[in-house]
């Protein structure tokens, strides 16, 4: 008896492969793994969507009572105020990080020494979300240190209540995410810019192309792959954004600067309403998977007419 | 033949690693203070979300030695962490032997479900030996059943940088006329006189204020029988607005920790509750000498006794945990007076046990004072609330401490959430 030649054991990509000997154990093989996806991701996601339309303070059983959660969610004004400053993370997010590290990566590309140029922007990024709360935090509190920075040099807005009202406490957390944030996103600009290949880019400047020209007609449209991955991670990062505003202001004064992963998590752990909690973290999934859906999609499929 | 040997290594394999996943961390030790063992043989397994008070857990271990049980700590530092684990803790077999919680609704939803044991007995041979007054038992009473004791016991009271005191010419005040004369003496100098915040310790001053101006309708709000908007508690908001319209408090932005705020001076006073001797202390300030402490005096002063708001956490025994009876036998030695003396004397602070030595003659002195004749304990707000209408109280009242706005507002809003609780419950 001779060992299976990869042919006879069906390893070879066939149409409509039969079940072939080794089917029953290669089940075996694969259990473990898709058992592990079963409980940590499937059934957690059940079981949020489940207690969605529970009561439910996290002790005893949850009581069903229908679509009741998500009615409450959609009638608390502090639930929608919550939906618009996670729409002003998002815009925020992609114009400032995004935009900034466009900026940083196209300014440092070609340069000599164009790491050093781009280090500074990066460090940020080895801090914790909450560790950048704090620290900007003391910086942006009544009568802290850009107050009276600004005082000092007599400049205007040194009265501004940065963290205590709203929307300004929202622009003023992108500001700190944009801190953060925009190193990492130049990074990968940067790289985007070195893949491109040197020989259109020629051609174009032979033809006359330079400056913002060159950039909007061809390094632009050439780095649209990699965009499209740097604002897709964006918009997902955004949506979910919590930790830096959980450093800064815990969602408040009240709830003024509550974004869905805020509200989520305070009515779940703080309020103990799993459900309503739950109610929130089910619609935080179903907006964020549509946007990035629906931006993956038409930037794919805009890529492919290109 | 070898299609069979796959076949059953694959599903050994699957088994083998389900069996791992599944299996809990549980090592089975019940220590020797099950039911009927020794009890100071017992090491409890004792979660609390008190993590940096370690420290004093050890002195207990130490305290108890060869009495009682000893405690395997496990702090968080994470409160919300904490309870949710507490709660998920419950579900499991590895259920905690003592805990500790929040009175309030939070220790209601713990006795309904039937997790903590009842410590009536432990409560009534308290109670007859002097070790806890029948006050403090209201807390922990639950259809006539007592269920945990008291960790600890927390007054709220006001905090006084006696150098600014002297500076601006100012006497520890024993009326709200005089309070008030302080505070605007304070403010015409450009001191700052009072620290707030607009978390965590939002309802702060309108406790202090309600309870001082009418305690019934301070407890009444607890139960509905009070409605947010009736006038003696909009008057109160009125008294609130107008101190923070006439510049009594601390700009709420202002995110530097109190104690700092008071030993610099940049506040005259912090309305706290006794705990905060222990975090003036760790700054280096002496009781008596760089801060003092009084008695907020009542707004109205037509009222016989001063109200002073008492504060007090539980420690709980899981009901059919491994060590609930050396749990429960800890849990009685941790009311009595050495117990308590030794706890006081590691923490710097009060006890609930009026036998207890405390080694801090400021607190000794607000202790005995608030335990005697002419004061009127009444239980904090945060705890005294039903959880949804608090939720929405430290919404309204975090907001109004910042932006001052119409009290009216506020209570309407509380009071919205307020009727359609009380409408279920």
């Amino acid at each position: 008896m001779s060992l299976p030649t990869a042919r006879q054991a069906d390893l070879v990509p066939q149409q409509r492969r039969p079940k072939n000997q080794f089917w029953l154990s290669s089940i075996g093989f694969v259990a473990p793994g898709v058992l592990l996806v079963a409980v940590v991701l499937y059934l957690p996601f059940l079981w949020t969507t489940y207690i969605s339309f529970t009561e439910y303070n996290g002790l005893g059983d949850p009581e069903f009572i229908g679509i009741e959660n998500y009615r409450d969610m959609f009638a608390d004004p502090a639930f929608l105020n919550s939906v618009l400053n996670t729409l002003y993370w998002v815009v925020g997010t992609i114009a400032l990080p995004v935009g900034l590290g466009l900026l940083i990566a196209v300014l440092s590309h070609g340069l000599p020494n164009a790491t050093l140029f781009r280090l500074p922007f990066l460090i940020p990024y080895a801090l914790s979300g909450v560790a950048v709360g704090v620290i900007w935090s003391f910086v942006l509190q009544t009568n802290g240190a850009l107050s009276q920075a600004l005082e000092f040099f007599n400049l205007p807005g040194s009265e501004l209540r940065w963290l205590l009202d709203a929307p300004l406490n929202t622009f003023v957390m992108i500001g700190a995410s944009t801190w953060q944030g925009a190193g990492v996103n130049a990074l990968l600009f940067g790289i985007g810019l070195q893949s491109i290949p040197k020989e259109p880019l020629e051609a174009a400047r032979v033809d006359g192309a330079s400056g913002f020209t060159l950039f909007r007609t061809m390094t632009w449209p050439m780095l649209a792959p990699l965009t499209t991955v740097v604002v897709g991670l964006s918009i997902v990062g955004s949506l979910k954004t919590f930790d830096i505003i959980w450093g800064m202001t815990k969602g408040g004064p009240g709830r003024v600067s509550e974004t869905l992963a805020l509200t989520m998590y305070k009515e779940t752990f703080v309020n103990n309403a799993y459900g309503l909690g739950a109610a929130v973290a089910l619609f935080l999934t179903v907006v964020t998977v549509l946007a990035s859906i629906l931006y993956l999609r038409r930037q794919l499929a805009h890529s492919r007419s290109i | 033949m070898r299609k069979k040997t796959t076949l059953a290594a694959a599903v050994l394999t699957a088994a083998a690693l389900t069996l791992a996943a599944c299996s809990g961390g549980g090592d089975g030790d019940n220590g020797d203070g099950g039911e009927g063992g020794d009890p100071t043989e017992a090491v409890l397994s004792f979660y609390t979300d008190k993590a940096a008070w370690e420290p004093s857990f050890d002195d207990m271990n130490a305290a108890s030695e060869g009495t009682t049980a000893t405690l395997d700590f496990t702090g968080y530092s994470d409160p919300t962490a904490y309870d949710a684990f507490i709660k998920q803790s419950f579900r499991t077999d590895d259920k905690p032997d003592l805990f500790t919680w929040h009175t309030g609704d939070s220790l209601a939803q713990l006795v309904e479900e039937g997790l903590v044991a009842p410590t009536t007995e432990i409560w009534d041979a308290a109670i007859a030996n002097g070790d806890v007054t029948e006050e403090l038992a209201e807390n922990y009473t639950f259809e006539g059943e007592q269920y945990c004791v008291p960790l600890n016991v927390v007054y709220w009271v006001m905090y006084y940088n006696k150098a600014v005191f002297a500076e601006n010419g100012i006497e520890v005040p024993t009326t709200w006329e005089e309070f008030m004369a302080a505070g605007q003496t304070l403010v015409d100098n450009g001191q700052v006189p009072l620290h707030q915040m607009n978390i965590i310790f939002e309802f702060v001053w309108f406790q202090a204020i309600l309870a001082g101006l009418d305690p019934d309708a301070y407890n009444g709000l607890s139960d509905g029988s009070v409605s947010y908007t009736d006038p003696v508690v909009v008057e109160a908001m009125n008294i609130w607005h107008d101190m923070q319209s006439d510049g009594f408090f601390i700009d709420p932005g202002v995110t530097t920790d109190p104690q700092t705020l008071l030993q610099t001076g940049e506040v005259a006073m912090a309305y706290f509750g006794t705990f905060f001797t222990g975090q003036l202390t760790d700054l280096g300030m002496v009781s008596d000498t760089d801060y003092g402490i009084f008695t907020l005096p009542n707004v109205s002063a037509d009222l016989d006794d001063t109200s002073v708001v008492v504060e007090t956490g539980p420690l709980c025994v899981g009901a059919g945990s491994a060590n609930e009876a050396a749990a429960l036998d800890y849990s009685a030695w941790w009311m009595g007076v050495d117990a308590q003396s030794a706890w006081s004397e590691s923490r710097g602070d009060v006890s609930f046990n009026p036998g207890a030595t405390v080694t801090d003659t400021a607190l000794a002195t607000v202790t005995e004072q608030v335990n005697g004749d002419g004061f009127l304990q009444l239980r904090r707000y945060l705890e005294a609330t039903p959880t949804p209408i608090y939720t929405v109280a430290s919404e309204q009242f975090g907001a109004f401490v910042t932006n001052n706005g119409d009290p009216m507002a506020v209570l309407e809003a509380i009071q919205a959430e307020a009727d359609a609780y009380w409408a279920e419950n």
